[in-house]
């Protein structure tokens, strides 16, 4: 169990939680253990490789170190793949493809952004080296935040239920029983100990569930807040107006974070795995390293 | 330099809480909503998502999208004494396009426009929908005379484009060249649920429907036949819509937080505002982290509790200070732009007294720009 024995790691949450982050120290980690790692960004301002200290990578798929590549998926180029992948013909793809009117149409096809992006992703997840084992032991996806990432993940099933036939369809089907493998695939949750962040957290989980049926791993609870004072240290502090504020706050973020830890393991039913708040300057490689050895629970499968 | 927000309170008609996610919007949405009707403007503040305890703070309730109005004792209690009322509401996306499909379809079509999956992927999925209704709404409450004051709060906009182009994205959906092109003879047909290859009958057609599958491509085709005519009625009122968002009365404020992946974004959405001729009142930078106290006295506390609160301050000087850093780089990118700054608080800001006081520091003046170069 853990993260470990699966292949796709899918890492979402609200908006501003540190889901590239927390997505760069799992991609850090596991390939430093030598696991083969691929990191993809959905159509990002791609922050990911520039935090690990190697230029921006762009559409194409580059490999940055011995065991990790990254990839920032995009729709046009997304699209294109797939395209010449259905259509075989690159003349075919060109009379048809490259039209302005054309262009401008697929924008408006319901879901064929978020299929291309998808199967460009779970296609990578898929493919296999000469002697037949998978490329990557690991594929994890920097997803959209909550909302854009359950349209984006639920695109497959909602395709099979509404579109019988066709190409499209018949790709659906595939990404469909890679999303609900619960032996291949799986989510991690980011959250803040703060209230909208934990909401939000548990209702992507039963949407995971019930939209999707991409299993739930366990939760990151980020910039976590540690117990540092007690009750006998605030009152040693009376005499010193503001120190003892200080230390009162930091008693109340505390009680928060624990409070928001509870609240998740309580509702989530899964791991929540605490990740201290760093007070570096910048995120860089080292703070990513630091991260990720809070995360070794969460790969091992360990509580 | 007076202040920029208390200037818009006072002349504005329409304010714009505009910015990425989980940065405070709604909290700056409903404080100015709050000060403006305690200082006598009639308010309305229309909000997406709050929190659950900054709606109950504001007396609405996540399953109704009426209007409440915040009660009188609710703000005496609060120690305040508002000369005009403060109401809020919450916006239903996807009713409030429901709404407006039923206000301008013919009667036979619109449940053929509501159950089209075109039509879900229009008022939900398509870039730019969710902003295009938010608007929508406000230029419609905007026609009632006892709106003094309309706040908005936003969908998370990632790229202000969304926003910015939504009443010419929504207008070309309905309007799509390309889709009548390609539709053209079921369209002069006047029906639907002919065969693909009737569709278009063309080469183009026929090898997009491999790719999408034939209904797709005659879902369209039912779709464009069921708004065609509904197109002049919306294009008038993107139009207003748009109207309204350049107009003097109107102006957006940009709210974001000093994370450095947060302030490159809200230098692209003023950017590309101010190409757009749009008024932008003001940045509010919310949750800055403000520098530690003294720690002198911490010399005298034994070693234990002395080393937790000297670390305790040192963790709260390296965010302070990045903060700053952040700060003084995106005062220069966005002169003349004027800056709030509004610091973080211990708690989540959730109730009326609360609010009240995040309004000071909304209302401050801020400091001039270019005044440390003088």
């Amino acid at each position: 169990m853990g993260l470990l024995d699966k292949q796709l790691i899918v890492v979402s949450g609200k908006g501003g939680v540190g889901k590239s982050t927390i997505a760069a120290a799992l991609a850090l980690k596991l390939s430093s253990m030598g696991r083969r790692t691929l990191i993809c960004e959905v159509n990002a301002d791609e922050r990911i490789a520039p935090m690990l200290g190697h230029p921006a990578v762009g559409p194409e798929l580059t490999q940055l170190e011995e065991s990790l590549w990254a990839v920032d998926v995009r729709p046009q180029e997304a699209m294109r793949e797939y395209a010449l992948m259905i259509l075989k013909f690159k003349s075919v793809y060109r009379a048809v493809f490259e039209n302005r009117m054309v262009r401008y149409f697929l924008r408006f096809i319901p879901s064929l952004q978020e299929l291309v992006l998808l199967g460009k992703i779970l296609f990578h997840a898929q493919q296999t080296e000469p002697d037949g084992r998978l490329r990557f032991d690991h594929v994890i996806v920097d997803a959209p935040a909550t909302g854009h990432a359950l349209t984006f993940l639920s695109v497959p099933r909602v395709l099979v239920q509404t579109v019988p036939s066709g190409a499209m369809s018949a790709e659906a089907e595939k990404m469909r029983a890679v999303l609900e493998d619960p032996t291949r695939a799986a989510a991690v949750l980011v959250s803040l100990p703060e209230e909208m962040p934990v909401n939000e957290t548990i209702e992507l989980r039963q949407a995971l569930d019930a939209r999707v049926g991409l299993r739930t791993e366990g939760a990151v609870l980020n910039a976590f807040v540690a117990p540092r004072f007690s009750e006998a240290d605030e009152q040693a502090l009376s005499p010193f107006t503001e120190l003892k504020a200080v230390a009162s706050a930091h008693r109340a973020r505390a009680q928060c974070a624990e409070e928001a830890r509870r609240r998740l393991e309580r509702e989530l039913k899964a791991h929540v795995h605490p990740v201290p708040r760093l007070f570096v300057e910048v995120i860089d490689r080292a703070a990513l390293a630091t991260l990720g050895e809070h995360l070794s629970p969460l790969l091992s499968g360990a509580a | 330099m007076s202040s920029p927000l208390r200037e818009a309170l006072r002349g504005k008609r329409v304010l714009v809480c505009v910015g990425p996610g989980g940065v405070g919007k709604t909290t700056v949405a409903a404080t100015l909503g709050l000060r403006a009707a305690v200082e006598g403007r009639e308010a309305l503040v229309c909000t997406i998502d709050p929190a659950k305890r900054l709606a109950n703070a504001l007396g609405i309730d996540a399953f109704s999208h009426h209007e409440a109005t915040i009660s009188v004792e609710a703000m005496r209690a609060a120690g305040l004494s508002p000369k005009a009322t403060l109401r809020a509401m919450m916006l239903d996306m996807k009713r409030t396009w429901d709404e407006l499909i039923e206000r301008l379809a013919a009667p036979d079509k619109r449940e053929r426009i509501l159950q089209n999956r075109f039509y879900q992927a229009l008022s939900s999925a398509l870039a730019g929908s969710q902003e295009y209704i938010a608007m929508e709404k406000v230029w419609e409450l905007h026609q009632r005379p006892s709106n003094d004051l309309i706040v908005l709060d936003t969908p998370p906009t990632a790229h202000a484009l969304d926003f910015l182009d939504a009443p010419n994205r929504v207008l070309d959906f309905l309007d799509n060249e390309a889709a009548r092109w390609l539709l053209t003879p079921a369209l002069a047909a006047g029906k639907i649920g002919l065969q693909l290859f009737n569709l278009g009958g063309s080469y183009v057609a026929r090898t997009l429907s491999r790719l999408t599958g034939a209904e797709t491509l005659q879902e369209l085709a039912s779709f464009m036949l069921a708004i065609s005519g509904m197109n002049e009625e919306f294009r008038q009122r993107a139009q207003q819509v748009k109207a309204l968002m350049a107009a003097p009365e109107t102006a957006f404020i940009l709210v974001t937080s000093p994370a450095p992946e947060r302030l490159d974004e809200v230098l692209h959405f003023l950017t590309l505002f101010k190409q757009s001729h749009m008024n932008v009142a003001a940045i509010v930078v919310n949750r800055m982290h403000a520098p530690p106290p003294d720690g002198a006295a911490a010399r005298t506390l034994p070693a234990g509790l002395r080393e937790k609160i000297e670390r305790t301050l040192a963790e709260q000087d390296v965010l302070a200070r990045h903060d700053k850093r952040a700060l003084d780089a995106l005062e220069k990118e966005s002169a003349p732009t004027p800056l709030v700054r509004v610091p973080r608080f211990d708690v989540d800001v959730h109730d009326l007294p609360a609010l009240w006081r995040t309004s000071e520091y909304l209302m401050a003046e801020p400091k001039a720009h270019g005044s440390r170069r003088t």
